[in-house]
């Protein structure tokens, strides 16, 4: 029996079930609790923004250089403003801060370079970004060539210091976690046992401990003559303590992958490096993005425990300026600020790892 | 590295492809090879069948190593099969192996897929391995799906990928592991058909199948294993018309009998 000799033309769908007034009356109020429920939501998101936009900009002092041009009820923005560039620098000698906006620039347009798809040479810029920049950076910003006065790392600080301290951990921490990721899959016993005793002991102890021994313990241990700076002792800490998190990432991703890519590779006459590296690997860390951004998003945070030994990252340079007894009192101003300027990069980061799991899912479905 | 002769039916008796002599494996305390005895003559082909778990799809994946072997002596193309890494991909690289679930790699297009190997593992240049791939692909008939990713394939186009993508490296042998058991009823036939042209052109290959119609065609000698061991081995016309073993002929009356 044939049902329609003839196609059914499409018809519209009936009234009511699109556009925005069916969206609220399907999503918000659905029902007379459900209404109610949207109602209540409302009015507590009215208590919560209004005070606090009043608060931040409605009655928010902007210019002024003293703490008697906050003379109004709100946030008195005059304080970071005035603080602004030590934020940014830390102690770094003012007359030097263009050494520090040089590897800003450079920073900045590395990232836009890498984020932003038409751009060309991507190849050629991650081998600029990963071996020459760094050098270029150093040499600038601790100066002592070329006629650049010597600024020693215990002055760097603010923002610069905490870009640092989570770059340097995140380049560094993803290679080590691969690497220590495939040691702990590995058949080979010796490297079995030391990547998981690595990964164990790095996970099981407290970054701060971490931080507090490679800065207090250490050089007891270590001849007095070598005498490491104490930033590069926490950049170390930081990075071996982030790529044991980042093995666990990685070898989670790893075990998602069906065995029988790793074969499929290994019939083809492919070597161990070759079959990770062309076959296993590039479909792991696609699936691994979320875990991996996680874990870049934590260490950017992480960073603020630099303060115990004495670094003055963003948070701690915030920090040591509200002891300042000219400033006394603004310290809602100065975590709201921190806490701003953190939730702009994490943000961006959480952002960017959408846009790239997005990408790289296209047409790739198994 | 032996070099791959011009394929050709004839069987010499001293051109031995694969040997396989009192081959033993166990998983654990599960002995699930015992003493298997095989010769595959230079363009023989060979259809391995039997009851699942009974050792077929082990027996061929030793013979490149994915499985290994704990007794016996296993020789492909001349070379003894060692623990040595470089003789295990020395191996590998002449013998092709197209899987149950096809392996593609879905990270790559089909075209990639088939150049990946000849480019990394050959160092061929990148516009040879393509041409190379696009013959291949070709011949197994799905060169206009080139640019496309194995998701967006069904399940026999696939697989007849996977098999381009083994014979882009140009092996002495081929080895079958259940090509078609995990596709539908429709798409048997054409990975079939790529089969028999390949058994028709001269390949030496082993296949683990339950196609009882591609062994009586194109199969010189059909193996039939239980429990880890060589039951049965003939020509296919006497091995389907006249079973020696009670076993054999149990498991032929359950697959043939519907």
């Amino acid at each position: 029996m044939i049902h329609n000799k003839e196609t059914i033309p499409q018809r519209p769908a009936p009234k009511g079930t699109i556009g925005p007034v069916a969206w609220l009356r399907g999503n918000l109020f659905n029902g007379p609790i459900n209404s109610i429920f949207t109602l209540l939501g409302l009015y507590v998101l009215y208590l919560l923004v209004v005070p606090t936009i009043q608060w931040a900009f409605i009655d928010a002092d902007w210019v002024g250089d003293s703490r008697e041009d906050c003379s109004r009820v709100g946030a008195c923005w005059v304080f970071v403003n005035a603080r602004f560039s030590q934020f940014m620098y830390g102690l770094y000698p003012s007359e030097e801060y263009w050494r520090a906006n040089i590897v800003f620039a450079m920073f900045a347009g590395i990232i836009a370079w890498m984020v932003i798809p038409r751009l060309p040479f991507k190849r050629w810029m991650t081998l600029f970004a990963l071996l020459i920049f760094p050098v270029i950076a150093y040499v600038l910003l601790h100066g002592g060539y070329f006629d650049l006065p010597r600024v020693s790392t215990h002055r760097w600080g603010g923002l610069m210091l905490t870009l640092l301290l989570a770059s340097v951990g995140m380049i560094g921490a993803l290679p080590i976690g691969i690497v220590l990721a495939l040691g702990r899959r590995s058949n080979m016993p010796i490297v079995k046992t030391f990547c998981v005793i690595f990964i164990e002991f790095w996970r099981g102890v407290p970054l701060i401990t971490i931080l507090f021994m490679a800065s207090v313990m250490l050089p007891l241990f270590l001849p007095s003559e070598l005498n490491v700076d104490r930033l590069i002792r926490a950049l170390i800490g930081l990075t071996l303590f982030q790529s044991a998190y980042m093995a666990e990432v990685i070898r989670g991703g790893l075990q998602a992958i069906p065995k029988g890519q790793d074969e499929a590779a290994a019939a083809l006459g492919m070597t161990y490096w070759k079959r990770m590296g062309l076959i296993v690997m590039p479909q792991a860390l696609k699936m691994m993005i979320p875990g991996i951004v996680n874990t870049f998003i934590s260490l950017f945070k992480d960073t603020t425990l630099v303060m115990i030994i004495g670094l003055f990252d963003l948070l701690g340079i915030v920090q040591a300026a509200l002891s300042d007894s000219r400033w006394l009192g603004f310290s809602v101003e100065g975590y709201v600020f921190a806490a701003f300027v953190f939730w702009i990069f994490c943000f961006s980061m959480s952002r960017y790892s959408q846009y790239l799991e997005r990408k790289l899912n296209t047409g790739h479905k198994r | 590295m032996t070099q791959a002769a011009t394929n050709t039916s004839d069987t010499s008796t001293s051109d031995l492809m694969v040997e396989m002599h009192n081959v033993n494996k166990w998983y654990g305390d599960f002995h699930v090879l015992r003493d298997i005895y095989l010769e595959v003559k230079r363009g023989e082909r060979i259809v391995v069948c039997g009851p699942s778990g009974s050792g077929k799809s082990t027996l061929i994946r030793c013979i490149n190593h994915l499985e290994e072997h704990q007794k016996g002596e296993i020789v492909v193309g001349g070379l003894p099969l060692t623990q040595d890494v470089k003789r295990i991909e020395q191996i590998r690289r002449s013998v092709g192996m197209v899987f149950q679930h096809f392996n593609l790699f879905p990270h790559l297009s089909v075209l990639e897929n088939c150049c990946i190997a000849p480019m990394w593992v050959q160092k061929k240049p990148r516009k040879e391995a393509e041409a190379l791939a696009m013959e291949y692909l070709e011949r197994v008939r799905i060169a206009e799906q080139a640019t496309k990713y194995p998701g967006q394939l069904s399940g026999g186009q696939q697989q007849r990928v996977a098999i381009a993508r083994s014979l882009c490296m140009h092996p002495d042998v081929m080895l079958f592991d259940e090509p078609t058991s995990a596709l539908d009823p429709e798409m048997i036939k054409e990975v079939l058909d790529v089969m028999v042209e390949l058994a028709e052109e001269g390949m030496t290959m082993i296949c683990v199948t339950h196609e009882m119609g591609f062994a009586k065609t194109v199969a010189d000698r059909v193996i039939f294993m239980d429990q880890g061991q060589i039951i049965e081995e003939n020509a296919p016309e006497p091995f389907f018309n006249n079973p020696q073993s009670e076993r054999t002929q149990l498991f032929l009356s359950q697959i043939l009998g519907h």
